[in-house]
């Protein structure tokens, strides 16, 4: 029993490893810009599409580089064209756009690839596991992990040690004042929304390895991210990382013991944390107010 | 010239026109085949299980072409109108009611998901149309939940069941391990392998997981735990290739033998070839030209989709020649007339497309329909993507069914 759930504690912090990458983009868009991007899971699924269609030309590991960057210029161009127009609107306006994005987004993946999941084949040495006792470490996994890793530090590194990361953490707490400071706050939060984006797509590529490619593949991964947030904390990108993991584990140990709750735990743990803690676990009073 | 004519048609002129219209209306709609014949269909064409609703929306519109080609049912073109039921009941509700009371069709078909179709039921059978459950497989529908006026083409889940539980307890073992959906068809689906299971003195365990799941590891863990001879992957489109996917990743097929009910043609196609692998139960299958219209309909699916046809493409194909015959044979488009002239009704082998007696049990409302049941493979060298199956049985439906007193259905017709 107590392998059971050291396995199942691993293997949670596996799954929230994966909530975090995608809850980290949206939380980004979410803490900058106050937008609460629906559209998140569909660029997921973009972010896997554009990696099925550029693998045959370029390979595996290179399109894992230039699909997620390819979904930043597509997520760059959505935020100018689409997203800049609401931002001074009631919040409902955005909510309502990247909802109605989202559909755009699904029905046109549909439309191109069809509604067929399509089979994302990654490299042979990828798919073994570790070894005969850790059978549920794959490679795979572990290299979903490297990457998660690397991106929270190099995240974490940007927007504390770049000019351009400062300027977005000093938006997020007070955009007008940046504004005011002589910050191109339209291309600040252009830029910051591809970066937001990158991170969906390069989740999507990821997914797409262990999941079923299909234009759907985003909306069960995106409700987890939003949680996640919620329960570290809005405006909290270390928040946003402690709370993926606490519901990855959740969720895993949850499967296990009373696996039709598995998806309803991760609520039960939100309205917990809100109840005892409004602002979230790492959370700074005041945000989205 | 034509500004003359009509100066000079007078008052009296005008009048005997007038009255002359209403008798000669009727023949004039008449002549011109008067307004079509509304099919509605209704299924999951955006969510998880949307390739397969694509594939069966796909084998209906194959079919009212060809029945269109033909002249139509009763001298009348037939119309289909497609809606999404998004994979949600509410929506699927939503639709049908849509569909009947705004859009007045005359027959609805769906939906892919259980649940979905066993409440598009309530409406039908509330508004009195006829209805056709192409997909859904739950027992329930043509089970306990039966009424008058829907007819189901998929198998039961109980059906699906029988015909592969002993292939798989005879071949790898009594000690099975589930992972199932947590829905309509996940339960019946299930419970029907337990019964069976049990019968055979086998032990089991498993978990439940919500429909559109798409993390696999935590149970996968408990499965190896449990050192199960079979793993069923009972899980549906998307989070079946999913779970497939991520059993092959960890390693597991070589722990246990993989198996199940159904493994679908779209969804065995996504998955990796090592994914391929298993053994399953089809409902229909493509590579068998030996049998009357299966060459012609394979190849009519391709012509028209660019796709090998699948079992939901035959679903969508015998649903709708199932309605042209029963009004055929009713003369009418009223549903209590084309459910008492499906009762007991054998489809023709260029419709049926299987082998031997292929009809609707009167008593339950199900087509009685073989069952095969074999082992997925990748696809051998030089041969189709799509040829990743081998039939090793035929089951007879009617045997796998079981009697209509088994399945709990009591059919009342109105009076």
């Amino acid at each position: 029993m107590l392998q059971l759930v050291l396995f199942n504690v691993t293997n949670g912090l596996i799954i929230g490893a994966f909530y975090v990458l995608m809850a980290l983009g949206l939380s980004m868009i979410l803490n900058l810009s106050n937008v609460i991007n629906f559209a998140h899971g569909t660029f997921l699924a973009l972010g896997g599409y554009l990696a099925y269609v550029m693998i045959p030309y370029t390979g595996y590991w290179l399109a894992l580089l230039l699909a997620p960057i390819a979904a930043a210029v597509i997520g760059f161009a959505v935020e100018r064209f689409m997203i800049r127009r609401v931002y001074d609107r009631d919040p409902v306006y955005s909510l309502l756009l990247t909802f109605g994005l989202a559909f755009m987004i699904q029905d046109g993946a549909r439309f191109i690839w069809g509604a067929q999941p399509l089979p994302l084949t990654i490299p042979d040495v990828m798919q073994q596991p570790l070894s005969e006792d850790l059978f549920f470490v794959t490679y795979y996994r572990l290299f979903m992990m490297a990457i998660v890793a690397v991106t929270v530090v190099g995240l974490f590194a940007f927007l504390r040690y770049t000019r351009l990361g400062v300027r977005i953490r000093a938006g997020t707490l007070d955009l007008d004042t940046v504004s005011v400071l002589g910050v191109n706050v339209r291309l600040l939060r252009s830029l910051n929304f591809g970066v937001g984006i990158f991170l969906a797509g390069l989740s999507g590529v990821l997914a797409a390895g262990q999941n079923s490619l299909n234009p759907t593949m985003g909306d069960g991964l995106l409700m987890p991210s939003f949680i996640a947030i919620i329960v570290g904390g809005v405006g909290s990108l270390g928040g946003t990382l402690a709370g993926g993991l606490i519901i990855g584990v959740a969720s895993a140990l949850t499967t296990v013991f009373f696996p039709e709750a598995s998806d309803a735990v991760m609520y039960v743990i939100m309205a917990l944390v809100l109840l005892v803690r409004p602002r979230g676990l790492f959370g700074e009073e005041g945000m989205l107010t | 010239m034509s500004d003359q004519k009509w100066r000079t048609v007078g008052r009296r002129g005008l009048l005997r026109v007038g009255l002359a219209l209403p008798l000669t209306a009727p023949a004039l709609i008449s002549a011109r085949g008067e307004t079509p014949v509304k099919i509605g269909i209704i299924d999951p064409l955006t969510g998880g299980l949307s390739a397969l609703a694509v594939t069966e929306v796909e084998g209906a519109k194959y079919a009212v072409a060809q029945v269109n080609a033909k002249g139509g049912i009763l001298g009348r073109q037939v119309e289909l109108l497609v809606e999404d039921s998004a994979n949600d009941v509410g929506t699927g509700v939503q639709k049908a009611r849509k569909l009947i009371e705004r859009d007045k069709v005359d027959v609805i078909l769906g939906d892919v998901n259980s649940a979905i179709s066993l409440a598009i039921a309530q409406v039908t059978s509330e508004l009195k149309v006829f209805h056709i459950v192409l997909g859904g497989h739950t027992d329930a529908i043509t089970g306990p939940g039966c009424t008058w006026n829907v007819f189901r083409v998929c198998n039961t889940t109980t059906m699906d069941t029988a015909a592969i539980t002993e292939t798989l307890v005879k071949k790898f073992g009594k000690k099975f391990f589930f992972i199932t959906p947590d829905y309509a068809y996940g339960h019946s689906l299930q419970d029907g392998f337990v019964k069976r299971l049990k019968a055979l003195g086998g032990s089991y365990d498993g978990n439940m997981l919500p429909i559109e799941a798409t993390d696999f590891s935590a149970t996968l863990i408990k499965a190896r735990a449990y050192k199960p001879d079979v793993l069923l992957n009972n899980m549906g489109g998307a989070a079946q290739i999913a779970c497939m996917k991520q059993i092959v990743q960890f390693g597991m097929q070589k722990q246990a033998a993989l198996g199940g009910a159904l493994f679908e043609l779209e969804s065995a196609q996504s998955v990796p070839p090592e994914a391929q692998s298993g053994w399953w139960v089809m409902e229909w299958w493509w590579d068998r030209p030996e049998l009357p219209g299966v060459k012609e309909f394979v190849a009519g699916i391709q012509k028209a989709t660019g796709k090998t046809a699948t079992a939901r493409h035959w679903m969508g194909h015998v649903g709708i020649h199932s309605v042209r015959l029963a009004a055929e044979k009713a003369k009418s488009l009223a549903g209590p007339a084309m459910a008492k002239a499906m009762e007991g009704m054998v489809l023709p082998p260029e419709i049926a497309l299987q082998p031997g007696k292929v009809y609707y049990r009167a008593g339950d409302h199900q087509l009685m329909s073989p069952i095969l049941t074999g082992e997925m493979h990748p696809p051998p060298a030089g041969k189709s993507k799509a040829d990743i199956f081998t039939v090793h049985q035929v089951v007879d439906g009617e045997k796998a069914a079981g009697t209509v007193a088994e399945t709990g259905c009591k059919m009342v017709h109105p009076a």
